[in-house]
C-alpha cells in the first residue's frame, strides 16, 4: 500500500488506474486511507431512505441512522459507501461506468476523495491557493464562474506560486490553518484563455476546457500555503477593486464554498471551526476582476497590501 | 405550562470575534448571527425559558428587562420559524 491512500481492488487494471490517478494529486493526508474498488455486474438498489444532498452528477447521503456517507454516481453504474468512523472507501463500478474515466473520476471519485480525505481531518475547499512575490499567501474561494481559474493562470504567468485553482483542503496546523492543494492543472475555459493570451495547454473535459501546470505558465506549484489573504472575487465592471470583508461575512462566504460542511455530524463542526479559524487567521476582501487586472501585474498586490 | 426553547440537535456554531455563523445539518442552510444572537444560541444548548434567556441578555449587555425581553422574544421567533430553534410545553 503507497503511503497516503492506497487503493485495491478486483480489477488489478482499473485499480492501478485509481492509484495513477491519486498519486497524480500528490495528497498525503495524515491517517493512511485507503480506496477499495469492486467491479459489480449491476448496482442493486441499497434501499437508502436519507435526503440527498445533491451535487452536480451525484448524490450523497449521510448521518443517521446509518452513521456512514454514501455516493450514487448519476450519469451511470457506480456507487460508494465509507463506513461510519472508517478510512476506507468501498466503490462499486458497473462496467459502463469506466467507458467515460475522466468523468467518472471528475464527478464522482473526487467526491468520494473528498469524503474520504474528511476522515482524516482535510476539510475541502472551492478555492485557488496561491503564494505572491512577497511570500504572502492567499485563498481565493468562489464558484466556477467567479473567475478563479482565470485569476490562478494570470498569477502564475506573473510568476507567482499557484497550488490548485478549484479543489484546496483545509488542515489544522498548530493554532493556525493551512491549505493544502490538490496538484491539478489549471483548467481554463476558451473566454479564460483568450483573456491571457495563452497557447498551447492540453485539450480536456471533452475538449470543453484547455488545461495548464503553473509550471506551463511560468509559475511554481505550492503544495501547501498559510493564507492570511482570503479573496472572494468575481468578474465585474471595468475596473478591478477589492473591499474588506468584515470576519462573519468571510465565515458565511467560506461556509457557502464549503459544500460539505452539512455532510456528517460528528464532521460538521471540526469542518465549521476550521473555517471559522481561516476567517480569524486571514484579512478577507471582495474582489471585483476587471479586464485591467490583466495589463498591471502588480494591481492585485496593491489593492490588498 | 413552561415554555422553554432549544437548539435544533443538527445546529452547529462557531464564533468569530463575539458574532458567529449557525449552520443547521439538517436543512442545510446557515445564518450569520450577531453577538448576541450567539449568547442566545449557546445558552439555547439546553431547554431555556424565556425568562432564562432573557436574563442571559441583561447579565451581559446595558439593557432593560423589557428591551431584553423584546430582543429575545424576536429572536426565538425567527428560530423557530427557521427550524433551527425548537419549543417543548411542560407542565
Amino acid at each position: 500500500m503507497r503511503p497516503g491512500i492506497g487503493v485495491t481492488g478486483d480489477d488489478a487494471e482499473v485499480a492501478r488506474w485509481v492509484g495513477a490517478w491519486i498519486d497524480a494529486m500528490r495528497l498525503e493526508p495524515p491517517a493512511p486511507l485507503s480506496i477499495d474498488v469492486r467491479i459489480v455486474p449491476a448496482l442493486g438498489d441499497d434501499g437508502d431512505a436519507r435526503t440527498p444532498f445533491l451535487q452536480p452528477a451525484v448524490e450523497i447521503r449521510s448521518g443517521p441512522p446509518d452513521g456512514d456517507v454514501r455516493v450514487r454516481w448519476l450519469p451511470g453504474p457506480a456507487r460508494a459507501r465509507i463506513a461510519g468512523g472508517a478510512l476506507t472507501a468501498v466503490v462499486e463500478l458497473g462496467a459502463a461506468a469506466l467507458a467515460d474515466r475522466e468523468a467518472l473520476a471528475q464527478t464522482f471519485l473526487s467526491v468520494v476523495l473528498i469524503l474520504l480525505l474528511r476522515r482524516a481531518g482535510w476539510h475541502h475547499v472551492h478555492a485557488a491557493l496561491a503564494r505572491d512575490p512577497r511570500g504572502r499567501d492567499w485563498l481565493i474561494a468562489g464558484n466556477a464562474q467567479s473567475g478563479k481559474s482565470t485569476t490562478a493562470a494570470l498569477l502564475a504567468t506573473w510568476g507567482w506560486a499557484v497550488g490548485c485553482d478549484d479543489a484546496a483542503f483545509l488542515v489544522r496546523r498548530d493554532a493556525g490553518v493551512e491549505a493544502v492543494a490538490q496538484r491539478a492543472p489549471v483548467a481554463l475555459r476558451p473566454a479564460g484563455r483568450a483573456l491571457l493570451g495563452l497557447d498551447g495547454g492540453t485539450a480536456a473535459r471533452g475538449g470543453r476546457k484547455t488545461v495548464f501546470f503553473p509550471e506551463d505558465l511560468g509559475g511554481t506549484w505550492a503544495p501547501r500555503v498559510e493564507p492570511h489573504i482570503v479573496v472572494f472575487p468575481r468578474i465585474e465592471g471595468d475596473r478591478t477593486s477589492a473591499a474588506p470583508v468584515p470576519a462573519r461575512e468571510a465565515l458565511a462566504e467560506l461556509v457557502r464554498w464549503s459544500a460539505w460542511v452539512v455532510l456528517e455530524p460528528d464532521l460538521a463542526q471540526e469542518h465549521l471551526d476550521l473555517l471559522g479559524a481561516l476567517a480569524r487567521q486571514a484579512r478577507c476582501y471582495r474582489v471585483a476582476l476587471a479586464p485591467d487586472v490583466f495589463r498591471h501585474r502588480d494591481l492585485l498586490m496593491e489593492l490588498v497590501p | 405550562m413552561t415554555r422553554r426553547y432549544r437548539r435544533h440537535p443538527e445546529l452547529r456554531l462557531t464564533a468569530l470575534e463575539g458574532e458567529g455563523v449557525a449552520l443547521h445539518l439538517g436543512t442545510r442552510r446557515y445564518y450569520t448571527v450577531s453577538e448576541s444572537g450567539l449568547d442566545l444560541l449557546e445558552a439555547l444548548e439546553r431547554p431555556r425559558s424565556l425568562e432564562e434567556l432573557v436574563a442571559v441578555l441583561t447579565s451581559k449587555y446595558q439593557v432593560t428587562v423589557a428591551v431584553a425581553a423584546d430582543t429575545t422574544r424576536a429572536f426565538l421567533d425567527r428560530g423557530v420559524q427557521a427550524g433551527v430553534l425548537l419549543v417543548e410545553e411542560r407542565p
